[in-house]
């Protein structure tokens, strides 16, 4: 099983490496998304420094929800996808390497915008965006991989991009709610101990997620 | 996995208000080389693509060797298919291509393996190449390399000549002949009646979703 994934996974980063699409595109938008709403909201110190999590998180899956779709464009592309199909390994092991493919696209792009937006709506350098990072990554593992699963699905639907995002959004929304308010908490100068509460959500919602793909992959995959 | 035959029974596959398979029975047998012949749209492909089980019948069923159903990965480790589309990585260079899928197919000495077919199919330079870049039928040797690098007990090939050029159509034949020898379960679909005359061990003619009286 995990030959297969690794195996996966290396192809992902292969793939990318040479032709740098998703971090690009997917990157691009993110930051797109950051510096347009501090320019249409820029208001005063204190207020910006209120928006930062929102701004954030919403970068931060526009961002995702984009590299989804581009890792499976991929797989449609000469139907590569059939051919990992056919091959005999579990079908969970091609989910979790395709997971794991965009989590680390997801990540590096996620690791320019947390400072980005820092910068942007005024947020101190310190301890309190090493707390946003960690809840950060708590948060998009599971939306990656809840993200996966669906995007997975959408080789085989024709409103791909659409459907994508319009079932995506609401069933990660707890992980992304709670997310939104952890971050905000910390950058209010809470320590991140204070948001065990949210931590234990985005644990569940990552455990819940990551189990529903390897068991919803197979019969979700074939027709 | 190894299988002396691969029989189906009553098979249909309906695609909306389209019968693209009604009620198809036939046997393949190993060491054989069975040609499916028939007009475009008379469901070749779709019985081929169901042989592979990349393709669910709507009703009937694919009998692998005389025990009843077999699936998953052990089942798959035992079919090559060369279908229309490539499925290969366009990004990828025909080596990486082949050295990904050794690994999915967990096949030994890989590195041995590919050598040998990229020099079966005259893979050449512009086997360094991403495959996007690929002449039509540079792409199908890659593909047929592809489809037969694990040995497959059952080798299903829609369409090979496809796109390839005199030589490579002899390397196909050669390929085929030396499959069969093998001991292997091949059905092949081809519009070419001098390929399908010089490979035939027996013909499954297709018409409308039907086996045709020959
Ligand atoms: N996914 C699909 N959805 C709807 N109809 C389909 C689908 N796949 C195949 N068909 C239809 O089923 C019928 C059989 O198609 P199939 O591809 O098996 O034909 P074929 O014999 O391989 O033809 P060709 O010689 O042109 O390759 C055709 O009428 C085709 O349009
Ligand atoms: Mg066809």
């Amino acid at each position: 099983m995990l030959r297969g994934t690794w195996a996966i996974l290396e192809k992902e980063l292969r793939v990318e490496i040479r032709t740098k699409e998703i971090l690009v595109t997917a990157g691009l938008f993110g930051l797109l998304v950051t510096v347009l709403t501090s320019l249409a909201f820029f208001l005063d110190d204190a207020t910006a420094r209120r928006l930062a999590p929102g701004v954030l998180w919403v970068g931060a899956s526009f961002a995702g929800v984009l590299a989804m779709g581009r890792s499976w464009a991929r797989e449609r592309e000469a139907d590569a996808i059939r051919g990992l199909l056919l091959a005999p390994v579990p079908r969970a092991a091609i989910y979790l390497g395709k997971m794991l493919g965009t989590w680390v696209f997801v990540m590096a792009i996620d690791f320019v915008l947390l400072p980005v937006v820092a910068i942007l709506f005024r947020v101190e350098l310190g301890e309190e965006l090493l707390s946003a990072a960690v809840i950060l990554v708590l948060g998009m593992t599971g939306y990656v991989a809840m993200g996966t699963l669906f995007a997975a699905m959408s080789v085989r639907t024709r409103a791909r991009d659409l459907m994508l995002s319009v079932v995506l959004f609401p069933l990660s929304s707890p992980g992304l709610v709670a997310g939104v308010v952890a971050t905000r908490e910390v950058l209010g100068g809470a320590p991140l101990g204070e948001t065990l509460e949210w931590l234990r959500i985005l644990l569940a919602f990552d455990l819940v997620a990551i189990v529903s793909g390897l068991v919803l992959f197979e019969p979700l995959m074939s027709d | 996995m190894v299988f002396d035959r691969v029989e189906v029974k009553g098979l249909v596959k309906v695609y909306g208000a389209t019968r693209a398979l009604g009620g198809v029975d036939a046997t393949f047998r190993a060491g054989q080389v069975t040609v499916i012949e028939g007009p475009n749209g008379s469901g070749k492909s779709t019985l081929l693509n169901i042989l592979a089980q990349l393709v669910r019948p709507s009703r009937g069923e694919v009998r692998y060797g005389d025990t009843g159903v077999r699936r998953g990965s052990e089942l798959r480790s035992a079919i090559g298919i060369l279908a229309h589309a490539a499925m290969t990585y366009p990004d990828l260079s025909a080596r990486e291509n082949l050295a990904l899928f050794a690994r999915l197919y967990e096949i030994e000495h890989a590195a041995k393996v590919i050598d040998g077919l990229v020099e079966r199919f005259e893979i050449g330079r512009w086997g360094e190449r991403p495959a996007r870049t690929y002449s039509r039928g540079q792409l199908q040797r890659l593909a047929l390399a592809r489809a037969l690098m694990h040995s497959p007990q059952l080798l299903l090939l829609d369409e090979p000549s496809t796109g390839l050029d005199v030589r490579g159509v002899e390397r196909l034949v050669v390929t085929v002949e030396a499959e069969r020898e093998r001991g292997a379960i091949v059905v092949l679909i081809t519009h070419d009646p001098e390929l399908a005359e010089r490979l035939a061990d027996s013909v499954l003619p297709l018409d409308r979703g039907k086996v045709a009286p020959s």
